[in-house]
């Protein structure tokens, strides 16, 4: 069975450990809002906040260039870098760029690696939690948007998305209303309706 | 009323309102209130309506505040020019709001789980748009709903209440009126899992078992209090699976 839990409620009545909750000798407590899987014994972050992890694609917006070092803005307690000596295009201040995350640096900043430069589309921003909803299992969801609306679409783990071409319109608020229902079952029936009706008119 | 004058404050085994000694206020809470924070709730405690939102984690600056281990909370609590009739609501920091703001700062640094972003910084925000006495009880509360509505990880959704003493009858979550008048007033802080206290202040005197006694008071109201903040955090999410219900 799964129900929403909320911080501090019990979910399991033994110390047992689970990712998001923290046990004391009674049992084991969530620590975020989220939905509870009972047979699965795992807790959903319903919101939440992004934790650089290597092999991560984030995108952000280049804030700074300091000869052999960008600063990135990538929507986090940490701020990105990546070397220019590594750049394959002509990136600078102001500039979109999407990146993999390399490791968390000691000072509190994280390495990116390979940045292209995003040309074009827009940005929207949706919460962290809800990115692996977005990309569906085996990049599922994202892959239906995309082929219903004909939108390139680049997905970054930090909460912002690329979007270009295509219907774009649609296809932002299909990402939007994934957000919105994530916690619901069904979803992936209700946004291949709303794609492909679309393609109809 | 003439400032020297005391009012008869509990009138036949009730008090001004209408309610019993040991009777909460009307609380309601909302939470997303807030577009561009992490988090927010809105509470309506009585006639207290206050605002609380959250933002972060992120970088903490100034540098020299950072702590390489865990996040550092920055809380501001304030009270807007127009929310109540007397001198303390001014705008701008003052001496109350700062020994609040900091009190509230104490009762989240026991919950939020801040090692899990070290050099990071949240910023909390409380305001005060209208009092009516104990508004750094429901601040707290609402602080902690929105706290926890953010997602940022933390050990319990703590809540907070005042219980007072008027004669020798000690009466729970005290207006305006109640608050001038009363003989003591102290406002609890409590983490509801593990029964941990988080704030204790007091105004005026109160004797060893009263003190008992009003702690007994507020670990009941705060059942209560846990409910409401627990049922409006789930509010917006059962609303949305309500929709898709077979």
């Amino acid at each position: 069975m799964q129900k929403i839990v909320v911080p501090g409620e019990k979910v399991v009545n033994t110390p047992v450990r689970i990712e998001n909750t923290i046990s004391d000798k009674n049992g084991t407590y969530a620590c975020v809002i989220g939905f509870f899987d009972d047979a699965r014994k795992i807790l959903i972050p319903l919101e939440g906040v992004w934790q650089p992890r290597s092999g991560d694609t984030v995108i952000g917006i280049v804030e700074e260039d300091k000869g052999t070092m960008l600063i990135i803005n990538i929507n986090a307690p940490y701020k990105g870098l990546a070397l220019t000596k590594f750049l394959e295009a002509d990136i600078t201040t102001g500039d979109t760029i999407a990146a993999t995350v390399k490791d968390l640096e000691k000072g509190g900043s994280v390495m990116l690696l390979k940045p292209t430069k995003l040309q074009g589309g827009k940005l929207i921003s949706v919460s962290p939690s809800k990115i692996p909803r977005i990309i569906g299992s085996g990049n599922s969801m994202v892959k239906q948007i995309s082929d219903g609306t004909g939108t390139k679409i680049i997905i970054g783990l930090n909460g912002i998305i690329w979007l270009s071409g295509g219907k774009m319109d649609i296809a932002t608020s299909a990402i939007l209303k994934i957000q919105e229902e994530a916690h619901t079952s069904g979803l992936t029936d209700r946004i291949k309706k709303m794609v492909s009706n679309t393609k109809v008119q | 009323m003439s400032g020297s004058e005391k009012p008869e404050l509990i009138i036949n085994g009730k008090r001004l309102d209408g309610r019993m000694p040991n009777q909460l206020r009307d609380i309601k809470i909302e939470t997303g209130v807030i577009k561009n924070a992490v988090g927010s709730a809105y509470i309506e405690w009585g006639r207290n309506k206050i605002v609380a939102g959250v933002y972060g984690p992120k970088e903490a600056l100034p540098k020299h505040v950072q702590d390489p281990e865990k996040a550092i909370i920055k809380c501001r609590y304030a009270m807007s020019p127009f929310s109540g009739v007397e001198d303390h609501s001014r705008s701008g920091p003052n001496r109350r709001s700062t020994e609040i703001s900091k009190v509230t700062r104490e009762v989240f640094e026991n919950v939020v789980l801040l090692e899990q972003f070290p050099g990071g910084e949240i910023d909390l925000y409380i305001d005060v748009l209208q009092s009516d006495g104990g508004t750094r009880a429901a601040g707290i509360t609402a602080a902690a709903v929105a706290l926890a509505s953010s997602g940022i990880p933390m050990s319990d959704i703590p809540f907070a209440v005042s219980v007072g003493k008027v004669g020798n009858q000690l009466i729970m979550d005290m207006d305006k009126i109640e608050d001038n008048y009363s003989d003591a007033d102290m406002p609890v802080a409590i983490s509801p899992r593990t029964g941990e206290i988080l704030l204790l202040q007091m105004d005026g005197n109160l004797t060893k078992s009263e003190v008992s006694a009003g702690l007994s008071m507020i670990k009941e109201a705060g059942e209560t209090i846990s409910k409401i903040q627990r049922e409006a955090l789930k509010a917006p999410y059962e609303k949305i699976l309500e929709r898709y219900k077979e």
